[in-house]
Protein backbone atom coordinates (compact mmCIF):
# COMPACT_ATOMS: atom_id res chain seq x y z
CA UNK A 1 0.00 0.00 0.00
CA UNK A 2 2.64 2.30 0.24
CA UNK A 3 3.52 2.78 -3.25
CA UNK A 4 0.66 4.44 -5.41
CA UNK A 5 2.40 2.98 -8.67
CA UNK A 6 2.02 -0.48 -7.13
CA UNK A 7 -1.52 -0.54 -7.71
CA UNK A 8 -1.72 -2.23 -11.28
CA UNK A 9 -2.47 -5.52 -9.56
CA UNK A 10 -4.31 -3.78 -6.42
CA UNK A 11 -6.83 -1.83 -8.79
CA UNK A 12 -7.33 -5.19 -10.12
CA UNK A 13 -8.69 -6.67 -7.10
CA UNK A 14 -10.72 -3.36 -6.14
CA UNK A 15 -11.89 -2.72 -8.63
CA UNK A 16 -15.81 -4.66 -8.46
CA UNK A 17 -15.51 -8.46 -9.93
CA UNK A 18 -17.73 -10.75 -11.06
CA UNK A 19 -16.83 -13.33 -8.36
CA UNK A 20 -17.07 -10.00 -5.62
CA UNK A 21 -20.81 -10.05 -6.58
CA UNK A 22 -23.54 -10.88 -4.44
CA UNK A 23 -25.61 -13.49 -6.31
CA UNK A 24 -22.56 -15.05 -8.02
CA UNK A 25 -21.24 -15.27 -4.23
CA UNK A 26 -24.13 -16.53 -2.68
CA UNK A 27 -24.00 -19.53 -5.55
CA UNK A 28 -20.60 -20.23 -4.79
CA UNK A 29 -21.18 -20.50 -0.90
CA UNK A 30 -24.11 -23.16 -1.93
CA UNK A 31 -21.37 -24.84 -4.04
CA UNK A 32 -18.92 -24.84 -1.53
CA UNK A 33 -21.29 -26.39 0.86
CA UNK A 34 -23.24 -28.96 -1.04
CA UNK A 35 -21.33 -31.53 0.39
CA UNK A 36 -21.75 -31.07 3.96
CA UNK A 37 -25.68 -30.64 4.58
CA UNK A 38 -26.00 -33.77 6.40
CA UNK A 39 -23.01 -34.69 8.29
CA UNK A 40 -23.20 -37.83 10.54
CA UNK A 41 -20.86 -36.50 13.44
CA UNK A 42 -20.81 -32.24 12.78
CA UNK A 43 -17.59 -31.54 14.34
CA UNK A 44 -18.04 -30.20 17.68
CA UNK A 45 -17.15 -26.07 17.82
CA UNK A 46 -13.63 -26.24 19.46
CA UNK A 47 -12.86 -27.08 23.16
CA UNK A 48 -9.37 -27.09 25.28
CA UNK A 49 -8.91 -28.78 28.22
CA UNK A 50 -6.83 -27.09 30.87
CA UNK A 51 -4.77 -24.29 29.68
CA UNK A 52 -2.78 -23.81 26.51
CA UNK A 53 0.27 -25.22 28.14
CA UNK A 54 -0.72 -28.37 29.52
CA UNK A 55 -0.47 -31.59 27.81
CA UNK A 56 -3.01 -33.88 26.45
CA UNK A 57 -4.00 -36.37 29.30
CA UNK A 58 -2.26 -39.87 29.28
CA UNK A 59 -4.61 -42.82 28.98
CA UNK A 60 -4.48 -45.43 31.39
CA UNK A 61 -2.14 -48.53 30.10
CA UNK A 62 -4.38 -51.15 29.08
CA UNK A 63 -2.14 -53.74 27.07
CA UNK A 64 -5.85 -55.96 26.83
CA UNK A 65 -6.69 -53.17 24.25
CA UNK A 66 -3.67 -52.01 22.94
CA UNK A 67 -0.30 -54.81 22.28
CA UNK A 68 -2.23 -57.44 23.85
CA UNK A 69 -4.57 -56.98 21.37
CA UNK A 70 -2.47 -56.02 18.37
CA UNK A 71 -0.33 -59.02 19.15
CA UNK A 72 -3.53 -61.11 18.73
CA UNK A 73 -4.99 -59.37 15.87
CA UNK A 74 -1.74 -60.06 13.51
CA UNK A 75 -1.31 -63.84 15.06
CA UNK A 76 -5.21 -64.71 14.31
CA UNK A 77 -4.21 -63.35 10.11
CA UNK A 78 -0.64 -64.89 9.69
CA UNK A 79 -2.60 -67.99 10.86
CA UNK A 80 -5.80 -68.03 8.62
CA UNK A 81 -3.00 -68.24 5.50
CA UNK A 82 -1.99 -71.16 5.39
CA UNK A 83 -5.35 -72.57 7.23
CA UNK A 84 -7.36 -71.42 4.31
CA UNK A 85 -4.98 -73.05 1.87
CA UNK A 86 -3.59 -76.48 3.62
CA UNK A 87 -6.86 -78.05 3.51
CA UNK A 88 -7.40 -77.58 -0.50
CA UNK A 89 -3.48 -77.63 -0.80
CA UNK A 90 -2.98 -81.10 1.29
CA UNK A 91 -6.63 -82.74 -0.44
CA UNK A 92 -7.55 -83.94 3.72
CA UNK A 93 -10.56 -82.69 5.32
CA UNK A 94 -9.93 -82.88 9.06
CA UNK A 95 -12.64 -81.93 11.49
CA UNK A 96 -10.08 -80.37 13.47
CA UNK A 97 -8.48 -78.32 11.56
CA UNK A 98 -11.85 -76.87 9.99
CA UNK A 99 -12.77 -76.06 13.96
CA UNK A 100 -9.42 -74.19 14.10
CA UNK A 101 -10.06 -72.22 11.04
CA UNK A 102 -13.64 -71.28 11.50
CA UNK A 103 -12.81 -70.64 15.18
CA UNK A 104 -10.16 -67.80 13.55
CA UNK A 105 -13.00 -66.77 10.78
CA UNK A 106 -15.12 -65.62 13.39
CA UNK A 107 -12.45 -64.14 15.42
CA UNK A 108 -10.28 -62.35 13.06
CA UNK A 109 -14.27 -60.71 11.63
CA UNK A 110 -14.98 -59.60 15.72
CA UNK A 111 -11.96 -57.66 15.58
CA UNK A 112 -12.30 -56.24 12.10
CA UNK A 113 -15.90 -55.31 13.36
CA UNK A 114 -14.87 -53.84 16.38
CA UNK A 115 -12.33 -51.90 14.97
CA UNK A 116 -14.45 -49.82 12.61
CA UNK A 117 -16.73 -49.43 15.96
CA UNK A 118 -13.88 -48.09 18.13
CA UNK A 119 -13.04 -45.74 14.79
CA UNK A 120 -16.64 -44.30 14.02
CA UNK A 121 -18.58 -44.09 17.36
CA UNK A 122 -16.47 -42.46 20.17
CA UNK A 123 -17.93 -42.86 23.60
CA UNK A 124 -18.24 -38.88 24.23
CA UNK A 125 -19.86 -38.04 21.28
CA UNK A 126 -22.27 -41.78 21.29
CA UNK A 127 -21.93 -43.32 24.63
CA UNK A 128 -25.22 -45.23 24.38
CA UNK A 129 -25.21 -45.86 20.12
CA UNK A 130 -21.49 -47.19 20.88
CA UNK A 131 -22.62 -49.80 23.38
CA UNK A 132 -25.39 -50.72 21.15
CA UNK A 133 -23.36 -51.44 18.47
CA UNK A 134 -21.03 -53.61 20.46
CA UNK A 135 -23.66 -55.41 21.75
CA UNK A 136 -24.97 -55.61 18.28
CA UNK A 137 -21.72 -57.23 16.98
CA UNK A 138 -21.91 -59.58 19.89
CA UNK A 139 -24.96 -60.98 19.26
CA UNK A 140 -23.92 -61.69 15.34
CA UNK A 141 -20.60 -62.99 16.85
CA UNK A 142 -22.24 -65.37 18.56
CA UNK A 143 -25.31 -66.27 15.98
CA UNK A 144 -22.26 -67.11 13.54
CA UNK A 145 -20.17 -69.16 15.66
CA UNK A 146 -23.32 -71.28 16.39
CA UNK A 147 -24.33 -71.44 12.96
CA UNK A 148 -20.59 -72.47 11.90
CA UNK A 149 -21.08 -75.36 15.07
CA UNK A 150 -24.17 -76.47 13.73
CA UNK A 151 -22.89 -76.64 9.75
CA UNK A 152 -19.63 -78.55 11.01
CA UNK A 153 -21.41 -81.05 13.06
CA UNK A 154 -24.73 -81.23 11.48
CA UNK A 155 -23.92 -80.67 7.30
CA UNK A 156 -20.45 -81.55 5.38
CA UNK A 157 -18.69 -78.34 7.12
CA UNK A 158 -17.07 -75.08 5.21
CA UNK A 159 -14.31 -76.52 3.86
CA UNK A 160 -16.13 -79.41 2.58
CA UNK A 161 -19.01 -77.33 1.00
CA UNK A 162 -16.68 -74.83 -0.33
CA UNK A 163 -14.82 -77.49 -2.90
CA UNK A 164 -18.76 -78.73 -3.82
CA UNK A 165 -19.39 -75.15 -4.87
CA UNK A 166 -15.58 -74.94 -6.72
CA UNK A 167 -16.56 -78.00 -8.83
CA UNK A 168 -19.93 -78.65 -9.60
CA UNK B 1 17.48 13.24 25.51
CA UNK B 2 15.90 16.49 26.26
CA UNK B 3 17.79 18.87 23.88
CA UNK B 4 18.27 16.61 21.13
CA UNK B 5 14.27 16.01 21.18
CA UNK B 6 13.75 20.08 20.59
CA UNK B 7 16.18 20.15 18.19
CA UNK B 8 14.39 17.39 16.12
CA UNK B 9 11.45 19.11 16.50
CA UNK B 10 12.81 22.05 14.86
CA UNK B 11 14.26 20.14 12.28
CA UNK B 12 10.64 18.66 11.59
CA UNK B 13 9.27 22.32 11.79
CA UNK B 14 11.58 23.64 9.35
CA UNK B 15 10.97 20.55 6.95
CA UNK B 16 8.02 22.25 4.78
CA UNK B 17 10.31 24.88 3.71
CA UNK B 18 13.08 22.26 1.80
CA UNK B 19 10.48 20.00 0.36
CA UNK B 20 11.12 20.19 -3.23
CA UNK B 21 7.53 20.64 -5.07
CA UNK B 22 7.39 17.42 -6.64
CA UNK B 23 8.31 14.31 -4.01
CA UNK B 24 9.16 10.90 -5.11
CA UNK B 25 8.11 8.36 -2.30
CA UNK B 26 9.11 4.51 -2.61
CA UNK B 27 10.97 2.52 -5.22
CA UNK B 28 8.07 1.47 -7.39
CA UNK B 29 7.04 -1.89 -8.91
CA UNK B 30 6.99 -0.93 -12.93
CA UNK B 31 3.49 -0.65 -14.06
CA UNK B 32 4.02 -1.47 -17.54
CA UNK B 33 2.46 -5.41 -18.41
CA UNK B 34 5.41 -7.86 -19.50
CA UNK B 35 6.12 -9.53 -23.29
CA UNK B 36 4.05 -12.85 -22.78
CA UNK B 37 2.33 -12.50 -19.57
CA UNK B 38 1.77 -16.50 -17.83
CA UNK B 39 -1.31 -15.72 -16.26
CA UNK B 40 -2.57 -18.32 -13.65
CA UNK B 41 -5.47 -18.20 -11.35
CA UNK B 42 -4.97 -19.12 -8.04
CA UNK B 43 -8.05 -20.10 -5.86
CA UNK B 44 -7.85 -19.35 -1.94
CA UNK B 45 -9.71 -20.24 1.18
CA UNK B 46 -11.28 -17.07 2.53
CA UNK B 47 -12.72 -17.01 5.90
CA UNK B 48 -12.41 -14.07 8.17
CA UNK B 49 -13.79 -14.73 12.04
CA UNK B 50 -14.82 -10.86 11.82
CA UNK B 51 -17.66 -12.24 9.49
CA UNK B 52 -18.18 -15.51 11.48
CA UNK B 53 -21.77 -15.84 9.88
CA UNK B 54 -20.51 -15.77 6.62
CA UNK B 55 -19.47 -18.79 5.21
CA UNK B 56 -16.16 -19.53 3.70
CA UNK B 57 -15.32 -19.22 0.01
CA UNK B 58 -12.67 -19.55 -2.40
CA UNK B 59 -11.61 -16.36 -3.74
CA UNK B 60 -9.50 -16.04 -6.69
CA UNK B 61 -6.11 -14.03 -7.68
CA UNK B 62 -4.67 -14.15 -11.16
CA UNK B 63 -0.97 -13.43 -10.80
CA UNK B 64 1.92 -12.81 -14.04
CA UNK B 65 4.15 -15.80 -13.18
CA UNK B 66 6.89 -14.09 -15.14
CA UNK B 67 6.96 -11.85 -12.39
CA UNK B 68 6.87 -14.51 -9.72
CA UNK B 69 9.12 -16.63 -7.69
CA UNK B 70 9.32 -20.31 -8.72
CA UNK B 71 7.20 -21.68 -5.40
CA UNK B 72 3.70 -21.24 -4.02
CA UNK B 73 4.63 -19.19 -1.62
CA UNK B 74 6.18 -16.25 -3.72
CA UNK B 75 2.36 -16.35 -5.17
CA UNK B 76 1.07 -16.03 -1.73
CA UNK B 77 3.55 -13.38 -0.65
CA UNK B 78 2.97 -11.36 -3.76
CA UNK B 79 -0.77 -11.89 -3.45
CA UNK B 80 -1.02 -10.24 0.08
CA UNK B 81 1.36 -7.44 -1.00
CA UNK B 82 -0.01 -6.64 -4.29
CA UNK B 83 -3.24 -7.82 -4.51
CA UNK B 84 -4.99 -8.45 -1.55
CA UNK B 85 -3.33 -7.14 2.19
CA UNK B 86 -6.72 -9.16 4.04
CA UNK B 87 -5.06 -12.65 3.49
CA UNK B 88 -4.06 -14.11 6.08
CA UNK B 89 -1.13 -17.27 6.24
CA UNK B 90 1.69 -18.39 8.18
CA UNK B 91 5.54 -18.20 7.16
CA UNK B 92 8.60 -17.59 8.46
CA UNK B 93 11.70 -19.34 6.72
CA UNK B 94 10.31 -19.66 3.05
CA UNK B 95 13.20 -22.92 2.99
CA UNK B 96 11.27 -26.06 4.14
CA UNK B 97 12.91 -25.70 7.89
CA UNK B 98 10.27 -23.96 10.05
CA UNK B 99 6.92 -25.98 9.22
CA UNK B 100 4.81 -22.23 9.43
CA UNK B 101 3.08 -22.62 5.68
CA UNK B 102 1.64 -26.32 6.10
CA UNK B 103 -1.43 -26.17 3.98
CA UNK B 104 -3.06 -28.29 1.68
CA UNK B 105 -2.03 -27.18 -2.14
CA UNK B 106 -3.78 -29.01 -5.05
CA UNK B 107 -5.08 -31.51 -2.77
CA UNK B 108 -1.76 -32.30 -1.35
CA UNK B 109 -0.35 -31.34 2.60
CA UNK B 110 2.64 -29.76 1.89
CA UNK B 111 4.66 -26.73 2.67
CA UNK B 112 4.37 -23.72 0.34
CA UNK B 113 7.66 -22.54 0.59
CA UNK B 114 8.93 -25.92 -1.26
CA UNK B 115 5.62 -26.36 -3.80
CA UNK B 116 6.48 -25.50 -6.70
CA UNK B 117 3.89 -23.33 -8.84
CA UNK B 118 2.54 -25.95 -11.18
CA UNK B 119 3.61 -24.31 -14.89
CA UNK B 120 0.12 -25.04 -16.52
CA UNK B 121 -1.52 -22.33 -16.66
CA UNK B 122 -4.73 -23.33 -18.12
CA UNK B 123 -5.49 -25.03 -14.94
CA UNK B 124 -5.91 -23.17 -11.82
CA UNK B 125 -3.79 -23.83 -7.80
CA UNK B 126 -6.32 -24.63 -5.22
CA UNK B 127 -5.23 -23.49 -1.74
CA UNK B 128 -6.77 -24.42 1.62
CA UNK B 129 -5.91 -24.79 4.93
CA UNK B 130 -4.61 -28.34 6.90
CA UNK B 131 -7.70 -30.10 6.12
CA UNK B 132 -9.80 -30.98 9.54
CA UNK B 133 -8.70 -28.56 11.73
CA UNK B 134 -9.92 -25.41 12.97
CA UNK B 135 -9.20 -22.31 11.19
CA UNK B 136 -8.24 -19.20 12.77
CA UNK B 137 -8.51 -17.32 9.75
CA UNK B 138 -7.89 -17.74 6.11
CA UNK B 139 -5.16 -20.38 5.67
CA UNK B 140 -3.81 -20.19 9.26
CA UNK B 141 -5.41 -23.62 11.46
CA UNK B 142 -5.44 -23.76 14.93
CA UNK B 143 -2.76 -26.52 16.01
CA UNK B 144 -3.15 -25.99 20.05
CA UNK B 145 -4.20 -29.92 20.58
CA UNK B 146 -1.54 -30.77 18.15
CA UNK B 147 1.32 -29.21 20.46
CA UNK B 148 -0.49 -30.58 23.49
CA UNK B 149 -0.52 -33.77 22.36
CA UNK B 150 3.40 -33.15 21.27
CA UNK B 151 4.04 -32.14 24.95
CA UNK B 152 2.27 -35.19 26.48
CA UNK B 153 4.57 -38.29 24.59
CA UNK B 154 7.72 -35.84 26.95
CA UNK B 155 9.51 -34.87 24.15
CA UNK B 156 13.05 -34.71 25.92
CA UNK B 157 15.51 -36.50 27.17
CA UNK B 158 14.74 -38.38 30.73
CA UNK B 159 17.78 -40.45 32.51
CA UNK B 160 18.47 -40.45 36.55
CA UNK B 161 22.13 -41.88 35.93
CA UNK B 162 25.29 -39.55 35.47
CA UNK B 163 27.35 -40.01 32.72
CA UNK B 164 31.39 -41.91 34.03
CA UNK B 165 33.27 -38.42 33.14
CA UNK B 166 30.27 -36.09 34.17
CA UNK B 167 30.51 -34.33 30.79
CA UNK B 168 27.78 -35.63 28.36
CA UNK B 169 25.82 -38.56 27.48
CA UNK B 170 28.02 -40.36 24.68
CA UNK B 171 26.03 -42.47 22.01
CA UNK B 172 28.19 -44.69 19.23
CA UNK B 173 27.90 -43.61 15.52
CA UNK B 174 25.40 -46.89 15.32
CA UNK B 175 22.96 -45.92 18.05
CA UNK B 176 22.92 -42.29 16.60
CA UNK B 177 22.32 -43.61 13.11
CA UNK B 178 19.01 -45.06 14.47
CA UNK B 179 17.67 -41.26 14.68
CA UNK B 180 18.09 -40.73 11.28
CA UNK B 181 14.87 -39.81 9.29
CA UNK B 182 13.34 -39.24 13.17
CA UNK B 183 14.81 -36.34 14.25
CA UNK B 184 14.62 -34.01 10.99
CA UNK B 185 10.73 -33.78 11.63
CA UNK B 186 10.25 -30.03 12.26
CA UNK B 187 6.09 -30.87 12.90
CA UNK B 188 4.67 -29.28 10.96
CA UNK B 189 1.60 -31.27 11.33
CA UNK B 190 1.17 -32.04 7.31
CA UNK B 191 0.52 -35.95 8.00
CA UNK B 192 -1.21 -35.77 11.22
CA UNK B 193 -3.56 -33.66 9.27
CA UNK B 194 -3.62 -35.95 6.15
CA UNK B 195 -4.85 -39.00 8.52
CA UNK B 196 -8.26 -40.17 8.03
CA UNK B 197 -7.62 -41.63 11.27
CA UNK B 198 -6.35 -38.55 13.12
CA UNK B 199 -9.51 -36.62 11.15
CA UNK B 200 -11.71 -39.07 13.38
CA UNK B 201 -10.14 -39.47 16.52
CA UNK B 202 -7.47 -36.43 16.81
CA UNK B 203 -9.19 -36.17 20.32
CA UNK B 204 -7.40 -39.07 21.91
CA UNK B 205 -5.33 -40.35 18.74
CA UNK B 206 -1.87 -39.42 18.59
CA UNK B 207 -0.98 -39.19 14.95
CA UNK B 208 1.88 -39.50 12.78
CA UNK B 209 3.85 -36.76 13.56
CA UNK B 210 3.07 -37.29 17.21
CA UNK B 211 4.14 -40.74 16.83
CA UNK B 212 7.25 -40.53 14.59
CA UNK B 213 8.54 -38.40 17.86
CA UNK B 214 7.80 -40.69 20.30
CA UNK B 215 9.71 -43.56 18.22
CA UNK B 216 12.10 -40.62 18.24
CA UNK B 217 12.63 -40.86 21.89
CA UNK B 218 12.51 -44.63 21.97
CA UNK B 219 14.84 -45.30 20.02
CA UNK B 220 17.31 -43.27 21.78
CA UNK B 221 19.86 -45.30 23.22
CA UNK B 222 20.32 -42.47 26.03
CA UNK B 223 16.86 -42.17 26.85
CA UNK B 224 15.94 -44.24 30.60
CA UNK B 225 12.11 -44.18 30.25
CA UNK B 226 11.19 -46.22 27.70
CA UNK B 227 9.24 -48.49 30.07
CA UNK B 228 6.83 -45.71 30.77
CA UNK B 229 6.87 -44.28 27.29
CA UNK B 230 5.71 -47.42 26.15
CA UNK B 231 3.29 -47.79 29.07
CA UNK B 232 1.84 -44.62 27.86
CA UNK B 233 1.13 -45.50 24.29
CA UNK B 234 -0.48 -48.86 25.10
CA UNK B 235 -3.98 -48.22 24.75
CA UNK B 236 -6.59 -48.74 22.18
CA UNK B 237 -6.71 -45.21 21.17
CA UNK B 238 -2.94 -43.45 21.15
CA UNK B 239 -0.96 -45.93 18.92
CA UNK B 240 -3.35 -48.38 17.29
CA UNK B 241 -5.95 -46.50 16.06
CA UNK B 242 -3.26 -46.24 12.78
CA UNK B 243 -4.65 -48.70 10.18
CA UNK B 244 -1.33 -48.61 7.60
CA UNK B 245 -3.37 -45.55 5.46
CA UNK B 246 0.33 -44.48 5.19
CA UNK B 247 -1.11 -41.02 3.85
CA UNK B 248 1.53 -39.78 6.47
CA UNK B 249 4.28 -40.76 4.25
CA UNK B 250 2.91 -40.03 0.90
CA UNK B 251 2.64 -36.15 1.55
CA UNK B 252 5.58 -35.59 4.11
CA UNK B 253 7.49 -32.90 2.74
CA UNK B 254 10.40 -33.66 4.07
CA UNK B 255 10.59 -37.09 2.96
CA UNK B 256 10.31 -38.84 6.43
CA UNK B 257 8.18 -42.08 7.30
CA UNK B 258 5.83 -41.70 9.83
CA UNK B 259 4.51 -44.77 8.56
CA UNK B 260 7.58 -46.74 9.32
CA UNK B 261 8.01 -45.37 12.77
CA UNK B 262 4.85 -46.26 13.87
CA UNK B 263 5.08 -49.89 12.42
CA UNK B 264 8.51 -49.73 14.92
CA UNK B 265 6.23 -49.08 17.69
CA UNK B 266 4.02 -51.73 17.37
CA UNK B 267 6.72 -53.96 16.92
CA UNK B 268 8.32 -52.75 20.13
CA UNK B 269 5.08 -53.16 21.76
CA UNK B 270 4.48 -56.02 20.55
CA UNK B 271 7.44 -57.97 21.92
Amino acid sequence: MASFARSSLLRQTLAPRPFLQKNVGVSQVVAFHASAKKQILPPLPQSVEGTLNDPAPIPETHPSEGSYHWTFERAVCVGLVPLTIAPFAAGSLNPVMDAILCSLIVAHSHIGFQAAIVDYFPPKRVPKFRTTCNWLLRAFTLTTAVGLYEFETNDVGVTEALRRIWTA
Amino acid sequence: MASLRTTSRLFAASRPMFRPAFARTYATVEPTPSENPKMKTFKVYRWNPDQPSEKPQMQSYDLDLNKTGPMMLDALIRIKNELDPTLTFRRSCREGICGSCAMNIDGVNTLACLCRIPTDTKSESRIYPLPHTYVVKDLVPDLTHFYKQYKSIKPYLQRDTPTEDGLEFRQSPEDRKKLDGLYECILCACCSTSCPSYWWNSEEYLGPAILLQSFRWLADSRDEKTAERKAALDNSMSVYRCHTILNCTRTCPKGLNPGRAIAEIKKMLAV
